[in-house]
């Protein structure tokens, strides 16, 4: 096989289960089907898979799964284009192409000794998850952990068993909101910022981590900075329309910074710089 | 710099050597069509070399960068998909390329290298042999002179030939062009054929316009002080029609697309795109970053001129070969030379 197989040739990977989350979005478990690719398979929080549906297209997705736990992967995917639809009719047992891992990654070792903050809407929160998880394994190297979580109905929520097991535990505050409840919602009505003032954030002593759609997110780092937080202190992810995944085909770039490569995750620091945000 | 080797060859010997080298791979030159237009073609004759072209329209980009190319083909037939990537490409040589051409090539040699090496584009590259042509007569839309584009190369070539008449001085950059002038019967060129091609090229340099003084335009918009209105005028003066980025020997970027031939065969491609496309970065949800061709206009000379690209590349996105200003439906009014001398005269902000 010649060096082509390594930026553009995709590994096959078998579906090992898939869950769904909302009335649009699964969750696909899987591996790779070549057991020597899938034991060396190793990723970190915040990168992603470019996932082809031969015969229709490739695109990518964020892993969800806690890279601590190898063997599978898994990434959240709604339906809203040719390949993410034709990824909802497969089934367990069939294959995807998968080219992995992908991008740079979140600060994990970094922001030891800090307190957490996430502040997720509707599907941002599975590129989270792939760090909340890991971070969660050593819960002791952090300060306050705190999960702020919004969607647009109670229904819209993605991972609901996690969320019940994240609610249990006492060494986390998880905060929900919905900007439409019905009868099952008891919780906060509104948006995911007005959650803020439900917490204490000591901005000094915290990292924040934000994913979501892009007005929340913009909101979101409005109020941190009102708060006083330093701008390498609010950690985002950034999206474009991709293709290569590999810094050549030039649809994610931003400024001299291609999403693939450079990205996807970026300080306040880094985005503010950015000549298009 | 490295000593080149300079020789003199007969123009008869080497266009000899061309066609005996056809039968082994495939061999592109000028060729004069029948629409009287001269395009980079195979050929399998002497004969159908053409010496009278300024260059054509088409840069010679797409012999290392096919419009269209396989990357894998599949077939779901089995019990599992076979993938299979594409069959590398045979070798070729590049004859009568211009100089601004070649440095396009350096351009495009360095965005396909760095971390994620595109093994693709380098066992093309690697197989390729080019042969440059120094001008001696530029065409009224040449400024090469303003991008270190030409008319004539220190390196780059793996044979650089300067036409004197009877002979070519035919300068060595690489073994493969060694290999060729090898074969050739020759004789050292001394520094009465070098003064003559200077004077050749100072000729020239003197004819050609220069018309796009890129300095300031770079400064304007790497420290975002291009005024905003220029822009909007210009992104309703554009066609998005993408001929600029099609043309030009610097613009590398691509879609990716799955074509199935049977229900259960097909191939995954790549194919040129434009980022003056509406569609360039529209996302499935619908939201398009860049749905405004202001935008577009924009991201396409901050790619060619801001300073964070230049120093990445080591030279601004533009060889001078002047091809924009043929090709832009909004004449004369979006190609390099003219947006950089708005930007010149009109488009700057004030200094706070």
């Amino acid at each position: 096989m010649n060096g082509m197989q390594k930026l553009y040739l995709p590994q096959l990977a078998v579906i090992d289960q898939i869950v769904d989350e909302t009335a649009d979005t699964k969750t696909f478990t899987m591996h790779f089907d070549n057991p020597h690719y899938n034991a060396e398979f190793r990723y970190l929080s915040g990168q992603f898979v470019e996932a082809s549906v031969l015969g229709v297209g490739e695109a990518p997705f964020g892993f969800c799964s806690n890279p601590n736990r190898t063997g599978t992967f898994a990434v959240t995917v709604r339906a809203i284009g040719r390949v993410t639809r034709a990824m909802h009719a497969m089934h367990p047992g069939d294959l995807l192409g998968i080219r992995a891992p992908l991008g740079n990654h979140f600060p994990l070792q970094e922001v030891q000794g800090y307190d957490i903050l996430f502040v997720a809407g509707g599907i941002g929160l599975p590129p989270l998850r792939s760090l909340i998880e890991p971070m969660l394994d050593m819960r002791e190297k952090f300060g306050r952990f705190t999960i702020l979580y919004g969607a647009r109905t109670p229904a819209d929520r993605v991972y609901k068993t996690r969320l019940e097991e994240w609610a249990q535990r006492k060494d986390l505050t998880l905060l929900q909101t919905v900007d439409v409840p019905d009868e099952t919602w008891n919780g906060p009505v509104g948006v995911v910022t007005t959650l803020f003032e439900r917490t204490h954030i000591d901005p000094a002593a915290t990292v924040a981590f934000t994913c979501g759609p892009p007005v929340m997110i913009r909101f979101v780092i409005q109020d941190l900075l009102a708060m006083g937080f330093p701008e390498d202190h609010i950690i985002s992810t950034l999206e474009r329309y991709m293709k290569c995944g590999v810094g050549k085909c030039g649809h994610c770039a931003i400024g001299h910074k291609y999403i693939c490569v450079d990205g996807p995750v970026f300080s306040w620091r880094q985005i503010k710089k950015l000549p298009e945000r | 710099m490295p000593i080149i080797e300079k020789w003199l060859i007969s123009k008869t010997h080497l266009f000899e050597r061309l066609e005996s080298l056809s039968r082994e791979q495939t061999v592109i030159a000028p060729v004069r069509q029948s629409d009287g237009e001269v395009s980079f073609q195979p050929i399998r004759s002497a004969d159908e070399i053409t010496l009278e072209y300024v260059n054509e329209l088409h840069p010679p980009k797409r012999f290392l960068q096919p419009v269209f190319e396989p990357l894998f083909t599949f077939n779901l037939g089995g019990a599992r998909p076979q993938l299979t990537a594409a069959p590398p490409p045979s070798p070729q040589i590049l004859f009568g390329v211009r100089s601004c051409d070649v440095q396009g090539f350096r351009h495009m040699d360095g965005f396909f290298s760095g971390a994620f090496k595109d093994d693709l584009y380098w066992q093309r590259r690697n197989q390729t042999t080019v042969i440059s042509m120094a001008c001696l007569q530029p065409a009224d839309t040449c400024f090469c002179i303003c991008c270190n584009g030409g008319p004539y190369l220190s390196d780059g070539f793996d044979l650089q030939l300067t036409d004197l008449g009877e002979l070519f001085l035919a300068e060595v950059g690489s073994s493969k062009g060694a290999a060729i002038v090898q074969t050739c019967d020759r004789q050292s060129a001394g520094d009465k054929e070098e003064r003559h091609r200077q004077a050749l090229m100072q000729a020239c340099d003197e004819k050609m316009i220069p018309t796009a003084y890129l300095a300031k335009a770079v400064i304007a918009i790497t420290n975002q002080r291009v005024d905003e209105k220029l822009w909007e005028e210009m992104g309703l003066e554009c066609f998005s029609c993408g001929g600029c980025t099609h043309v030009c020997p610097c613009c590398t970027c691509f879609e990716v697309l799955d074509h199935r031939e049977t229900e259960k065969t097909g191939l995954r491609f790549r194919c040129w795109d434009s980022c003056q496309y509406a569609g360039f970065t529209r996302e499935a949800s619908g939201h398009n970053p860049r749905a405004q061709s202001k935008e577009r206009v924009k991201r396409r000379f901050y790619h060619k001129l801001s300073f964070a690209y230049i120093q990445a590349d080591g030279h601004p996105g533009c060889v001078g070969c002047g091809r924009c200003i043929t090709v832009c439906q909004a004449f004369g009014l979006l190609d390099m030379a003219a947006v950089v001398k708005r930007i010149r005269r009109e488009g700057q902000m004030v200094a706070e």
